[in-house]
């Protein structure tokens, strides 16, 4: 365990925070890292989506396509964790050929995988299931609840994704600058997306929610 | 029929309305028939479109000798004008000629409110003379078999073509003309323009800068003299007439006898929330104008602006608040005064809304100009001048714009295929691409058929497909249907319907602006109070209401810039500031007390000056520069001025600019001193620099939205009919990041950068002003608080920001500072 621990403190600025006792880590990539349970908790990723646009003709850059793998093999090396569960939206769309990369990302992947299904996930759960990845419509470990749709419920802490949440902060001179966060109320966390050709939604936070940018490397509460 | 007997039956025909053809209208005559191609230089309402109409229905005489009695059927001319609002007027134009001259020609329109009926019924049946828009002629030449349709078409005139000119649609004209060139056999190419500074350059484009066609056209120039006059609103009290501002109610008092002493007036305003306000506050303080007022804008339906439009000519109308959406064409004879509201921005468009006044041939048109704000006085003063002396701007024309042509490709694409190796000669004889390398050529080419410019197995793009004899070809009904509703998108911002919840359309807004709203929401729009119900596919529903609001929709194209010319007409007027009193004009006589004012701390720049003043204020460290050379160019040169400022240590500030100047705003102080020492409005190193300021890819990330949607890579769904393809929307800025990170070297991507420099910043202009500065003496004023030259700057709220902080020390320092 202090091995592990170790190479992910070399990262800069790195946020641990604490819910319900347990100890949880805060990726600038985007991803969450649940200590007690060696779980990443990873949100819309939107793999396909580049794909997608360009069998309909939008001729985004097709290398944009393995940056998302790059990005998850970066995540997973950080971590090492030995689950990593997915809020929702893993794939943008129907079967396309980015499922088979992703099938070699799982093979050389050496984490078992869960799904919580999102909206947009409409591939077929055998699909999954050959990859060895069981799907939930949502999952409860201890007192947390995991979904992908926000969610509050009595008695639980909710992880969950579809926002794609930001933060606009103001610099002098009615400046605004929009960050990807972790948008944490009193009882849930909305994951950013981990996704790169993804958007975001700018939420407005509360006296009593914390926000977490990522900015750059590091996540920085503000 | 001898050329002598046409001419013949075209006099009579003058004689029978009791006119006389003018010297211009013959000589068009003469050249059309001489098979000549050109370009003609006259005015609206001048009778240009007789001057085109009649040699194109005599032609057809010439060569149907029993035009009476036997009718052939076919294309015989295309009438593009860029604004549909003007088809009907040239409609009506063209029939009373076709009907009195007894020949069976008929007349058809066809824009994007015909229907689909009437456009089904056009594929087999098209009237043989059509008048249309640039994009629609897209769309025809995306219709399969559009060669036969075209084969016999004797004439294109291009009218308003000064409006087309310098834009995209512009360049899609271009490459519709090469096409036609091709296909039809005996093509004669007219267009129509305003006056402008490059006429022969207009012409040029028009035809191709290498083609035979330029060879054998003529330039007729119209030369009509018409007289006009302009005057000053001049407040009555200047001491409260107010520092900034762009709506100029002030003077709304001053404004009421001037409707009433006349038949009817347009009020031009320069943005659509501004004809809004003042359609609005007009009546609510002379509510006897109510019912013989009106507006007109681009988003209001076209019922509404038809029926405006229509009554305008009854003389129902005492006063008509429009935009630029009744700049060109239509003959409105009844009007009798113009008043500009606000800076106009350019002499050809002042000229313009100026001659939509005493609108027949030897009238004096009268314009008002309403300043906005004190400083504006200078600009009514120097557009005196301007008119006087015919000071007109170029129209830039566009170069190597590469999502034109990718969208005209996938339309040869989707109609009948084409062959590279015969388009590829057409497209080199534009002007636009004249330039055009046989590598970028077939980069394109690649782009449309694989996305990219290799081949990779799992790959599924899928676009245009290559047959096997070498045809490029759309073979996809959905790839050819999503296209074909690109087309009209060339400027595209995501708009929504507005529509009362029993149903009827009221007009479109931009979806900015209806995402801010809340149900219950009451906002002024289309002259009407209406609260916002809610948002139901791609229209927002709405009730009238009673209620009161300050709320109106802004259109993100408000923005315009000072013409080279004007920025220099408008520096030596204020220059006569320093003049005896009595030899300045009225305008500048009215803003003494603002010049002493300004002298308190600071100077009225003279010719060899350029004017610094710093002072602080509650949001910092004010740092204000005025070179007097318009918006666009401010905008440059700010962020250039910034970037090199960084360069000496690190700093964030924000940038502010108007057509006077430019503001740093820092929360530190800048050392002018140290500015000056370094020598940092230096010329050299500009572009380099310029490109280098983080604002560069702001803007250009801006332009790569209209990149995105004419090139087909973002899709805005099919907001007419209300179907949304939201998984095939992203937006373009997401686009642009990935471009940036993954493929820089993409030519859409780069061109991005190009309009940046060479549209939007006029490089060449910024050199200029800065070899200008490097030669005047600097006064740097150190000011104890804002001066009135400053002032509209300093209150400016649409701001650019550069910085070379590390972002993450800025996010540091904003935290304390957070907000929603």
């Amino acid at each position: 365990m202090t091995i592990e621990l170790n190479l992910y403190h070399r990262l800069q600025m790195i946020q641990k925070i604490q819910i319900h006792k347990q100890e949880f880590v805060l990726h600038p990539l985007g991803g969450l890292f649940w200590e007690e349970k060696s779980l990443l908790l990873i949100s819309d990723v939107h793999l396909g989506k580049v794909s997608h646009f360009r069998k309909f003709g939008a001729a985004v850059p097709r290398k944009a396509i393995h940056k998302n793998f790059l990005l998850l093999d970066k995540i997973v090396a950080d971590f090492q964790p030995f689950q990593i569960c997915f809020l929702g939206d893993l794939f943008h769309s129907s079967l396309n050929k980015e499922w088979e990369l992703f099938e070699n990302w799982v093979a050389k992947t050496p984490a078992e995988m869960l799904l919580v299904a999102g909206n947009h996930d409409i591939i077929a759960p055998e699909k999954f299931e050959k990859l060895k990845i069981t799907i939930f419509p949502e999952l409860i470990i201890d007192s947390f609840l995991l979904t992908h749709h926000p969610e509050e419920r009595e008695g639980y802490f909710t992880f969950c994704g579809h926002i794609h949440p930001s933060i606009k902060l103001r610099d002098f001179g009615r400046e605004r600058i929009k960050l990807p966060c972790f948008f944490k109320s009193d009882n849930q966390m909305i994951l950013p997306a981990f996704g790169q050709f993804t958007g975001t939604y700018s939420l407005d936070p509360k006296d009593s929610d914390e926000v977490y940018a990522i900015v750059e490397d590091s996540v920085i509460k503000v | 029929m001898k050329q002598k007997e046409l001419f013949h039956i075209a006099e009579n025909w003058f004689q029978e309305q009791n006119w006389k053809p003018f010297p211009f209208q013959k000589e068009s005559w003469n050249a059309f028939l001489e098979g000549k191609h050109g370009l003609l230089n006259a005015p609206t309402g001048s009778g240009k479109t007789y001057a085109l109409w009649f040699p194109i229905v005599l032609n057809y005489i010439k060569n149907n000798p029993d035009y009476k009695t036997k009718h052939k059927k076919g294309l015989k001319a295309i009438w593009i004008t860029p604004l549909r609002a003007l088809s009907q007027e040239i409609k009506q134009s063209a029939e009373r000629i076709t009907q009195d001259l007894g020949t069976q020609m008929t007349v058809g329109i066809r824009t994007g409110d015909t229907s689909a009926k009437e456009r089904a019924k056009m594929r087999t049946n098209m009237p043989d003379l059509l008048i249309t828009t640039p994009e629609s002629l897209q769309l025809l030449l995306s219709s399969k078999g559009y060669e036969k349709t075209f084969k016999d078409c004797s004439a294109i005139v291009v009218d308003e073509w000064h409006e087309l000119l310098g834009t995209k649609r512009g360049v899609q004209m271009e490459l519709g003309l090469s096409r036609l060139k091709t296909i039809c056999k005996e093509l004669r190419i007219w267009g129509i323009s305003a006056t402008i500074g490059n006429l022969e350059q207009a012409r040029e484009v028009l035809l191709g800068p290498t083609s035979p066609e330029l060879e054998n056209s003529v330039l007729v120039k119209a030369n009509l003299n018409k007289k006009i006059t302009v005057k000053s609103i001049i407040p009555k009290k200047m001491e409260t007439f107010p520092w900034r501002g762009h709506l100029g109610l002030h003077l709304l008092d001053q404004v009421a006898p001037i409707i009433n002493n006349s038949k009817t007036t347009l009020l031009f305003t320069n943005t659509r929330s501004q004809c809004e306000i003042w359609f609005q506050k007009i009546l609510e303080k002379y509510p006897e104008f109510a019912g013989e007022m009106a507006m007109h804008h681009g988003s209001i339906n076209k019922e509404t602006r038809l029926w405006v439009e229509q009554a305008i000519r009854n003389e129902s109308l005492k006063a008509v608040v429009c935009t630029s959406s009744l700049d060109l064409g239509v003959d409105f004879a009844p009007v009798e005064t113009v008043i500009q509201i606000g800076g106009p921005k350019g002499v050809a468009r002042f000229l313009q809304r100026a001659g939509r006044s005493g609108h027949r041939p030897g009238k004096e048109s009268v314009i008002y100009f309403l300043p906005t704000h004190a400083i504006e006085l200078v600009e009514a003063s120097a557009m005196q001048k301007a008119v006087l002396n015919n000071a007109v701007e170029d129209r830039i024309p566009y170069l190597n714009s590469f999502d034109v042509l990718i969208q005209y490709l996938t339309t040869l694409a989707v109609s009948d295929g084409f062959y590279p190796d015969d388009i590829y000669p057409e497209i080199k004889q534009t002007f636009c691409y004249q330039g055009i390398s046989d590598e970028q050529w077939q980069w394109l080419l690649n782009f449309l058929v694989m996305g990219s410019q290799s081949l990779k197995s799992y790959d599924e793009y899928k676009k245009v497909e290559v047959e096997e004899d070498g045809k490029f070809k759309v073979n996809s009904r959905a790839v050819a249907m999503r296209h074909r509703f690109q087309i009209g998108t060339i400027v595209g911002d995501s708009t929504i319907s507005v529509r009362y919840q029993k149903g009827g359309y009221i007009g479109s807004i931009e979806e900015y602006f209806i995402s801010k709203l809340s149900p219950g929401d009451v906002f002024t729009f289309a002259g009407r109070n209406l609260e916002f119900i809610r948002i139901k596919g791609m229209a927002a529903h709405v009730r009238n209401s009673t209620k009161r609001t300050n709320k109106v929709p802004s259109w993100m194209g408000g923005r315009l810039s000072f013409s080279a010319k004007m920025s220099e007409l408008l520096r030596q007027e204020l220059y006569t500031a320093e003049l005896e009193f009595s030899e300045q004009s009225e305008e500048i006589q009215a803003l003494n007390t603002m010049f002493s004012k300004q002298r308190e701390e600071s100077i009225v720049p003279q010719p060899h000056q350029f004017l610094i003043e710093t002072f602080k204020t509650r949001d910092g460290y004010h740092h204000m520069f005025y070179p007097f050379e318009g918006r666009a160019i401010h905008e440059g040169m700010s962020s250039l001025l910034a970037y090199r400022i960084s360069l000496l240590a690190p700093i964030t500030c924000s940038l502010a600019f108007n057509d006077y100047g430019f503001e740093l705003l820092s929360d530190r102080e800048i050392n002018i001193q140290e500015v000056l020492d370094n020598n940092l409005f230096t010329p050299e190193y500009m572009l380099s620099d310029l490109q280098k300021s983080l604002n560069s890819n702001e803007m250009a990330r801006r332009k790569f939205r209209d990149i995105a949607v004419i090139s087909g890579m973002v899709f805005t769904g099919y907001p007419e009919k209300g179907i949304k393809m939201k998984h095939l929307q992203s937006s373009s800025e997401l686009l642009f990041d990935v471009f940036r990170d993954f493929e820089d070297d993409n030519l859409l991507y780069q061109q991005a950068y190009t309009e940046t420099f060479e549209h939007q910043l006029e490089e060449g202009r910024i050199r200029l002003a800065l070899e200008r500065i490097a030669q005047q003496e600097i006064v740097w004023k150190q000011c104890s608080q804002p001066t009135p030259l400053s002032f509209p700057i300093i209150t400016d709220r649409l701001r650019e920001k550069l910085s070379n902080e590390k972002l993450a020390d800025r996010i540091q320092r904003m935290i304390t500072k957070l907000t929603k």
